[in-house]
């Protein structure tokens, strides 16, 4: 004979639509960074390479390549990067910086499974799950200088910003979750970049103008 | 029973300790041009009228950076330059770039690009086709 009511069994297994639902979003989610792109998809023009060139150069009036160079790593000295690579030849630099990459939104998370978890609703045991979540980032900056005429009158600074986020460890029941998985990400926030070369044009006391 | 099982323990010792006093004998050939070799080194060179072996880096750097690439390294002395990317939107694999630029008589540079996905070598001919297409538009054309 059945102990619980009926208004009780139907409770549980919306609870466990509900969670399967949010089980299939994640195994979506996490299905999207497996995505094995085909190689000759990076090797072509999109129609957003336009897009991300105008968003990472501005051009400037002036001969003095090097002097461009130098206040670009002046700049990201300001910013708080470490510049770990300069070829003045070719107008390049690389320049780094740490920053921790702990939100809010993924701690909120956690603490919600882990929650779950030890009701035992998610494989219908007592297994605790405490999820990796992001802990550290290196912010990189790689830019690029060059004259853009014959006559070298006029030049261009071109600086991509990009991250690596590290995760920490966790625990799938029993089972540790190392530290160290990482993921790397282009930053595409044009308000980046436009702080960037705001702080360009007046450490050289120059306009920078779009392309 | 148990005869046959000692003969086949004494048998897998015999083997095991063969294999470390025979370790395997690598082939004549193993450094040896090959014709995949050949073929992939012609995919993967180009050469192009250009005097200046500065100018031809900055345009290799500037359709790297068109393709989205990130520049990680450039030697000028020696022509080299080298980046990667994310294989976005997958973040686990990274395309792996190294171009290097030597002159080739008094007006033109020989460009070689040899490019790894996911710590495996392109060998499409057609990529490099198209990577060379940007590098050429790079050259000749994007400059004002």
């Amino acid at each position: 004979m059945p102990t619980t009511t009926r208004s009780s069994e139907l409770r549980v297994p919306g609870l466990l639509r509900s969670l399967l639902a949010a089980a299939a979003a994640l195994c979506l989610a996490l299905a999207t960074g497996c995505v094995h792109t085909p190689a000759a998809a990076f090797f072509q023009l999109t129609p957003e390479s336009a897009q991300h060139r105008a968003a990472e150069t501005r051009q400037f009036e002036t001969s003095e390549g090097d002097e461009l160079l130098s206040a670009s790593a002046a700049v990201l000295q300001d910013l708080g990067f470490q510049v770990v690579e300069s070829v003045r030849e070719v107008g390049f630099l690389r320049a780094v910086k740490e920053r921790t990459a702990r939100e809010y939104t993924p701690e909120i998370w956690r603490g919600l499974l882990l929650a779950i978890s030890s009701f035992g609703l998610i494989s219908g045991q007592n297994t605790l799950i405490w999820m990796p979540v992001d802990l550290q980032q290196q912010i990189d900056a790689s830019l690029v200088s060059r004259p853009i005429d014959t006559e070298g009158a006029r030049h261009e600074v071109r600086i991509l910003f990009y991250r690596v986020v590290w995760k920490g460890d966790g625990y799938a029941g029993s089972s540790y979750i190392p530290p160290g998985q990482q993921r790397m990400e282009s930053i595409r926030d044009p308000r980046i970049y436009q702080l960037f070369f705001a702080k360009l044009s007046k450490a050289i006391f120059l306009e920078a103008h779009k392309i | 029973m148990r005869t046959p099982l000692r003969s086949a323990v004494w048998l897998a010792t015999a083997f095991a300790l063969a294999e470390c006093a025979n370790p395997p004998v690598p082939p004549p050939n193993l450094l040896a041009p090959t014709e995949e070799q050949a073929a992939l080194r012609a995919m993967q060179t180009r050469t192009f009228e250009v005097a200046d072996r500065t100018q031809a880096m900055r345009g290799v750097i500037a359709a790297l950076q068109d393709l989205g690439f990130i520049i990680e390294r450039a030697n000028d002395a020696l022509g080299l330059v080298t980046a990667a990317r994310f294989a976005e939107p997958g973040y686990n694999d990274m395309v792996g770039v190294t171009v290097i630029v030597r002159p080739q008589g008094a007006d033109k540079m020989e460009i070689r690009v040899n490019a790894i996905y996911d710590n495996k070598p392109i060998t499409d001919a057609n990529i490099y086709q198209n990577f060379f297409a940007t590098l050429e538009h790079s050259l000749f054309i994007g400059r004002t």
